[in-house]
């Protein structure tokens, strides 16, 4: 029984089996831990901020600018 | 408990794992092409056992050199498929092992131009000639450039040698020794074995030219000898009206 | 946040992002001249001009090379450079000497193998051409550039790493993989710049596609994804749709991706497991990619009114939705079947040009426009050119990959037309002659993109201008004080 597993999964040919088994397991793992608990998603989704923690002069500057220009086109 | 957090503060962590993830696919499919045996088929004569499909004589070789300086692969690819229609085109599927020894391989992804896997024999050698010179003088719908410089340049052969010592360490088996001599002669025959001897390859490939005069001018031996004798070689090495008709699928 | 008041350009190394974004556009456009050369040579052959150099089949890799290596490679290095020290907040590794190192190792090794190209020294692998020794430069560069970013990730001020630098990192690693195995050779001698490649025939297939596709699935899409998720956010003023999301995205995409090179073997000489292994995971391909794309898009949501007053955020948003339309008809061509009619054709052609136009070139470009006034403390010259670009360049894309259907499908029909005898209908030159029009067509779509290009450097060039007079004067200001 063992055995036949065994030569079964070594066979190339069913590669293509092995290779979706494994991926969709681990997809559906991946899934699952990131979308199964509540606290854990309102952790990780805290942390969507950090490109926006370095805000400095130069970023308002721009902002300002862009954002007067696009009024003065209305 | 693991925590994705884990590989998101750890550098060392991301660049494993990612390794690993990017690594896998790669490994599954290329690897075992190396060690499965009907990846390449074995073609052998049926009447004499000998190989069929073979390394390529010095004058082809320095003729596919410049297949590739030139760029040919961008237009034109060497694989045909098996549909009926690529058939009636330009003939037999091609096979793994016509390309053997092609390093690297010119299959092409692109055909701007036709296939050229089996345009060895098709067209004549002045055919070829005035085609890579003036397309449009031979098909006046053709955008392919013209090529004038082949016939007027002087091949290069003075680095044969290191070009197939290159391509033996590679693993064609060209022979340099008595030993590797004669393994060539029992596995291509004679004829064949002595066009692969790297110690007489300067000889091989001026008496190629001379006998083959592809580019119609007798004297020297110009670039567009050996681009013709290489054209002319191309998808000729199997004669399919030896094996039976679906003796190739087996290997498909 | 005892960082964010500070300055960031005395804070950050600017210096080498100024290098590279400067450079990438200089190889953008030059990338692009040889593009619309090449065009022109399909279209009226007589531009080859009897010259060996110009010829298409030595011209086209300078084009591919030029735009993938020249301008999408600057464009890699300045935008991660910039991102890696930003989410970090640290500055970058290797003080000045290690990154101008890579500067110019990275952009002296496109020029030479570029130049090599023209006089007709290329290994003959298609987006592989540099001969060995330039291979050779390229990898050291690279570990340089390993290095750099793996040091400013570790000394970073940051506890997390954002999901930017995940895709930046799997990209510099999956491009050494393959850079590394798909280049393998022995050259002729030392003072050869010809090399024959360790593997032949259909192993050398399989280990260049492998290479092929994911130079397209990690060089063009992993990292401009980085990108996405950096600038997107940035651009917006929100942080990004979904941070779980991205988690999947990643992981499922570095995956997948290495799988599905093989779908550019379909039905050659290669064993059929390996090809419906490859069409299998093409179709997967799917959903990570279209989760990438909904959760850039969908970053917007709740401020979709700047997609009526930001011209950054247009091309943003456009590229992303050119992102979706190439992964989707990417999978679709990796069906055996479509893929019998659209392999060799120039549907293929079409089909890179509206990720390549589509997506990398229009999100560097938003990248661009949202870094450069940042890096030079100042504002754009004009965000009404910035508008004109965007329109140049979404013209050009949609008329490009439109004509390359017409010629590519159309081409694809004829091959396999029988007439009522059971012989073929038509000769190969016949459908050669049938797509003179279409490739007319394609040159116009090419120029129009170029001059979207040209219409950015000038505007660049007058922000960088401006912000030179305004150091002036504040210099002078400071000195009279």
């Amino acid at each position: 029984m063992l055995t036949d597993f065994w030569t079964w999964i070594m066979d190339l040919g069913n590669s293509k089996t092995v290779a979706l088994l494994i991926f969709f397991t681990t997809f559906i793992g991946i899934v699952l831990y990131v979308y199964s608990s509540r606290k854990r998603s309102e952790r990780l989704e805290s942390y969507r901020y950090m490109p926006l923690m370095d805000e400095d002069d130069a970023d308002r500057k721009v902002k300002a600018a862009e954002a007067s220009q696009a009024k003065g086109e209305k | 408990m693991f925590k994705h957090e884990s590989i998101e503060t750890n550098s060392a962590m991301l660049i494993v794992l990612t390794m690993v993830a990017i690594s896998i696919g790669g490994l599954v499919e290329i690897v075992p092409l190396h060690y499965l045996n009907g990846t390449v088929e074995d073609v052998k004569d049926p009447a004499t056992g000998l190989d069929v499909i073979h390394p390529y004589s010095p004058l082809e070789q320095r003729g596919r050199d410049i297949y590739i300086r030139e760029g040919c692969y961008t237009c034109h690819s060497q694989m045909i498929r098996p549909f009926r229609d690529e058939d009636l085109r330009y003939g037999h599927y091609s096979l793994a092992a016509e390309s053997k020894y092609d390093h690297p391989f010119q299959w092409g992804s692109k055909r701007t131009g036709p296939d050229l896997a089996r345009v060895g024999g098709k067209y004549s050698n002045e055919w070829q000639v005035a085609h890579l010179t003036a397309p449009r003088s031979v098909v006046p719908e053709s955008i392919m450039p013209n090529y004038p410089w082949l016939k007027e340049t002087k091949l290069d052969y003075s680095d044969v040698q290191d070009r197939m010592i290159a391509l033996k360490r590679v693993g064609v088996p060209y022979s340099q020794t008595k030993v590797e001599y004669d393994a060539n002669v029992k596995r291509f025959g004679e004829e064949t074995a002595k066009t692969l001897d790297i110690n007489t390859a300067e000889n091989t490939l001026l008496a190629q030219a001379q006998a083959g005069n592809y580019d119609g001018n007798a004297s020297g031996v110009s670039e567009m000898d050996a681009l013709v004798a290489y054209l002319q070689v191309l998808g000729t090495m199997v004669d399919f009206s030896k094996f039976d008709e679906d003796h190739f699928i087996q290997f498909r | 946040m005892a960082h964010s008041a500070a300055l960031s350009s005395e804070q950050y190394n600017y210096d080498i992002v100024k290098k590279f974004a400067i450079t990438s556009i200089f190889w953008g456009i030059l990338g692009m001249i040889a593009g619309v050369y090449i065009a022109s040579e399909l279209a009226w052959p007589f531009l080859n001009l009897d010259i060996a150099q110009i010829t298409f089949g030595r011209l086209r890799p300078l084009h591919t090379s030029g735009v993938i290596f020249g301008f999408g490679g600057n464009a890699l290095f300045a935008t991660s450079y910039y991102i890696v020290q930003r989410t970090c907040q640290t500055r970058l590794a290797g003080g000045t000497f290690w990154p101008t190192f890579t500067f110019w190792g990275w952009n002296l090794s496109v020029l030479i193998a570029g130049l090599l190209y023209l006089f007709g020294y290329t290994q003959g692998r298609e987006y592989a051409e540099p001969v060995w020794f330039v291979d050779i430069a390229i990898t050291v560069v690279w570990v340089v550039y390993f290095l750099i970013y793996t040091v400013t990730l570790v000394k970073r001020n940051q506890p997390h790493i954002y999901v930017a630098n995940w895709f930046f990192m799997s990209f510099i690693l999956a491009t050494a993989l393959l850079h590394i195995f798909n280049n393998l050779a022995v050259p002729v001698s030392l003072t050869s710049a010809t090399s024959y490649s360790l593997f032949s025939g259909a192993q050398d297939a399989m280990t260049q596609w492998w290479y092929g596709h994911n130079a397209v699935g990690f060089f063009l899409t992993a990292a401009f994804l980085g990108m996405m998720y950096y600038f997107v956010p940035k651009q917006a003023g929100r942080p990004v749709y979904s941070y779980r999301l991205s988690i999947i995205h990643f992981w499922a995409l570095s995956f997948m991706y290495m799988w599905v090179g093989t779908h550019h073997l379909h039905w050659t000489a290669i064993p059929d497991w390996t090809s419906t292994l490859a069409a299998t995971f093409s179709i997967l391909l799917l959903m990570p990619s279209w989760g990438g794309m909904i959760n850039g898009i969908m970053t917007l949501s709740g401020a979709w009114d700047k997609l009526r007053t930001d011209p950054i955020m247009m091309f943003m948003i456009t590229a992303l939705s050119f992102y979706g339309m190439s992964t989707f008809e990417g999978p679709m061509m990796s069906l055996k079947s479509v893929n019998a009619l659209s392999h060799y054709t120039d549907w293929t052609v079409g089909h890179v040009h509206s990720g390549a136009l589509g997506w990398v070139a229009m999100i560097s470009i938003a990248s661009f426009y949202h870094m450069i006034p940042r890096l030079w403390n100042t504002t754009l010259y004009s965000l009404q050119l910035v508008y004109t670009h965007f329109f140049l360049a979404t013209i050009g894309t949609v008329l490009y990959i439109t004509a390359l259907w017409v010629s590519g499908i159309g081409q694809g029909l004829m091959l396999r037309a029988f007439d009522e005898y059971g012989n073929l209908a038509y000769t190969f030159v016949e459908t050669v002659a049938f797509m003179h029009g279409p490739l007319v067509a394609r040159v116009v779509a090419g120029l129009f993109f170029l001059s979207g290009m040209l219409v950015m450097a000038y505007n660049i060039y007058m922000t960088i201008a401006r912000a030179k007079q305004e150091e002036g004067v504040s210099a002078v200001a400071a000195a009279k004080a």
